[in-house]
């Protein structure tokens, strides 16, 4: 049987149904989530490639590959892959969206009950994925793949080294791998997992901090894969500020203050000694105020810190209310 | 699931395993002709706290076990207690058995005079002087002034709520410490405090230390702030922008001086940008009171949180 998929979407908003869908009923044991990205692989050589051990590992699965560049194009290339065969479907945006998003969708939209996410280029071995299944079985919420011993090149290796050293430095996490983003997770956990953004990045950190069991998995590197890229500067950028982003919220999401408190009192006791310093020279040194750029200084470093304290205390009224209606913890699911 | 309880008791428990069963032990001779209910909170413990726990409740049904997902902190972990709370009257109080569960019905009793909590306060107090007395003397003065609640001992925690106090009051990030101030600001309760026993801590270790100094005082700028102005930012921000703007005044006057004497040293350019500069301040402190406001205007229905209020006969 041909199963396809197109769901529409209106307007600007990226919701893939127009109204409210119920996820749909666990009937499979793995849905296979695939983000496909235009001049990566297509989706015959992603079966082709992983296919084979899903099928010896006796569970029932399926393939569901998500077109999130919002292009029609994409799609319609698919079409004739995905007509061969019965377990795969495709999932069509209606603008780009980003893996965050299509994580969500998949949440919606998959029948199995482990999530098995891959990006569309050759990361990890194909008897990863069974690896990685089987780990959720005996009991972990998520399971992320750590490719090891590492291959490719040294460019690949320093900027995914450097990448992780400054994650887990700021974050405290303890993962090894954080660019292979291969994984393996409960539906009914990522259901509960708030991803937006790039937190895709961080699904294991995110997905720890919310008190699910996550571990590490080591797996062989996919003989293929490992090619060196280079990525725009800009690029680079968006890693660290997406680092420095988490890093905040994962510290002070329910306590603003102590951040924006401890900056603005670094920069307003700067400045007050700056001012204290020309005070005392105008009264007993007889310098002239008036003739001192360094009181723009003082004055300047105070204005920043009084900011930085007055953001602060906005973001508590922000979180204050938010506590009142949410909640801040969350109970062990298996007792 | 047993029937509803009079009196329910949260105890926060992290890495405490040798305190349970002195602990479960001292609630159930404490508490004769109560219907009560012991509630454990498990804040993610590594060492066997929650089995033993869990052991202890498959055996009692008046103890219930809840267990974090993670260690998510004491004011989590008070706070699942509270929500989980079946009680009319809910009594909160550590795990280390520094406080006397003996205490709980004289709590109680108190509460019942027309409170809304009450808190103890710890006469003899069994714990270091220099690391901690000291430093909890000088605190809960600082306290005391600050959030002008008249409360002794702001950090002992055997407490005794009437639960309408709870659903009101807001808990989260490091706020336990403070919950006679909250429960003032968020929820307008009554409150009285009565002496209670101390006793030396028997097993495992103290999870405080000194560090966290500089974060009480955050956090009771925090509570300051909720208490005056979280309904009315503006206020605050309108007020410091007032202050500040009369500064960038001053400076404005000193400038029109100096250019008017002018010496052949004395520039004006330096006060007026100055000036410009606390404009600027306080023109941004204003709009930020502006935002503030479209935020508090988010969260307000018509009905919600209303103040703890009853009526008296005459």
């Amino acid at each position: 049987m041909v199963r396809l998929e197109r769901t529409e979407t209106f307007g600007p908003t990226l919701r893939a149904e127009p109204e409210f869908q119920e996820p749909s009923p666990e009937e499979l044991d793995v849905t296979v989530v695939v983000l496909l990205e235009t001049g990566r692989l297509d989706a015959r050589a992603i079966c082709r490639e992983y296919e084979p051990p899903l099928r010896e590992l006796g569970l029932s699965y399926e393939f569901l590959f998500v077109n999130g560049s919002g292009e029609a194009g994409l799609g319609e290339a698919m079409r004739e892959s995905i007509h061969e065969r019965g377990n795969v479907r495709l999932l069509e945006a209606g603008q780009p969206v980003g893996e965050s998003a299509v994580l969500r969708l998949s949440v919606e939209h998959s029948r199995g009950r482990i999530i098995l996410t891959l990006p569309p280029t050759l990361r990890v071995a194909p008897e990863a994925l069974p690896k990685m299944i089987r780990r959720i079985e005996e009991g972990s919420d998520v399971a992320v793949a750590r490719r090891w011993p590492r291959r490719g090149g040294w460019v690949n290796r320093v900027q995914a080294g450097v990448a992780t050293w400054l994650l887990n430095m700021l974050t405290g996490s303890r993962f090894h791998d954080m660019t292979c983003r291969v994984s393996a997770i409960r539906r009914s956990v990522l259901a509960e997992i708030p991803l937006y953004g790039s937190h895709f990045r961080f699904l294991p950190i995110i997905a720890e901090r919310e008190g699910f069991r996550v571990t590490e998995v080591p797996v062989e590197p996919h003989p293929d894969g490992g090619h060196t890229r280079v990525y725009r500067p800009g690029v680079y950028l968006g890693w660290i500020i997406d680092i420095l982003g988490i890093f905040f919220l994962l510290r002070f999401t329910y306590r603003p203050l102590r951040f924006f408190g401890s900056l603005g009192a670094v920069f307003g006791l700067m400045g007050g000694a700056i001012l204290v310093v020309l005070v005392i020279q105008r009264f007993f040194g007889g310098q002239e105020l008036a003739d001192r750029p360094m009181l723009l200084l003082g004055v300047l470093l105070v204005t920043l810190g009084v900011q930085a304290v007055a953001l602060g205390l906005i973001g508590e009224i922000v979180v204050h209310f938010q506590a009142s209606r949410g909640s801040t913890y969350r109970l062990h699911r298996s007792r | 699931m047993s029937k509803k309880p009079t009196v329910s008791v949260v105890v926060p428990l992290f890495n405490e395993a040798p305190n349970v069963p002195p602990l479960v032990e001292a609630v159930r001779s404490a508490l004769p002709g109560i219907d009560w209910e012991l509630l454990l909170v498990d804040d993610g413990s590594r060492d066997g706290t929650a089995e033993l726990a869990d052991e202890y409740a498959s055996s009692d049904e008046r103890l219930r076990v809840l267990h974090l997902a993670r260690n998510f902190g004491q004011t989590a972990a008070m706070r699942a207690g509270f929500d989980h709370a079946r009680g009319d009257v809910v009594v909160s109080m550590d795990g280390d058995l520094q406080n006397d569960p003996g205490d709980i019905p004289r709590l109680i009793e108190e509460l019942g005079r027309g409170y809304d909590l009450v808190t103890g306060y710890r006469e003899n107090r069994q714990d270091k002087v220099i690391t901690r007395k000291v430093p909890s003397w000088i605190a809960n003065r600082l306290i005391r002034r600050i959030t002008r609640v008249r409360i002794r001992d702001t950090g002992c925690s055997l407490r005794a709520y009437r639960s309408q106090v709870l659903r009101s009051m807001v808990l989260y990030s490091d706020m336990h410490r403070f919950i006679p101030a909250i429960a003032v600001a968020t929820s307008g309760a009554r409150i009285s405090e009565i002496p209670v026993r101390h006793h030396p801590r028997r097993h495992g270790s103290s999870k405080y230390g000194l560090s966290r100094t500089w974060r009480v005082v955050l956090d009771l700028l925090t509570i300051v702030m909720i208490r005056s102005f979280r309904d009315r930012p503006l206020r605050m921000f309108g007020l410091a922008s007032t202050l500040i703007g009369e500064c960038g005044l001053l400076f404005v006057i000193a400038a029109t001086l100096a250019g008017s004497t002018m010496s052949a040293s004395d520039s004006p350019v330096v006060f007026t940008s100055t000036a410009v500069v606390l404009f600027g301040l306080a023109t941004y402190l204003f709009m930020l009171g502006l935002v503030g406001e479209v935020l508090v205007r988010q969260y307000w229905g018509p009905r919600e949180d209303l103040p703890l209020a009853r009526e008296t006969s005459w």
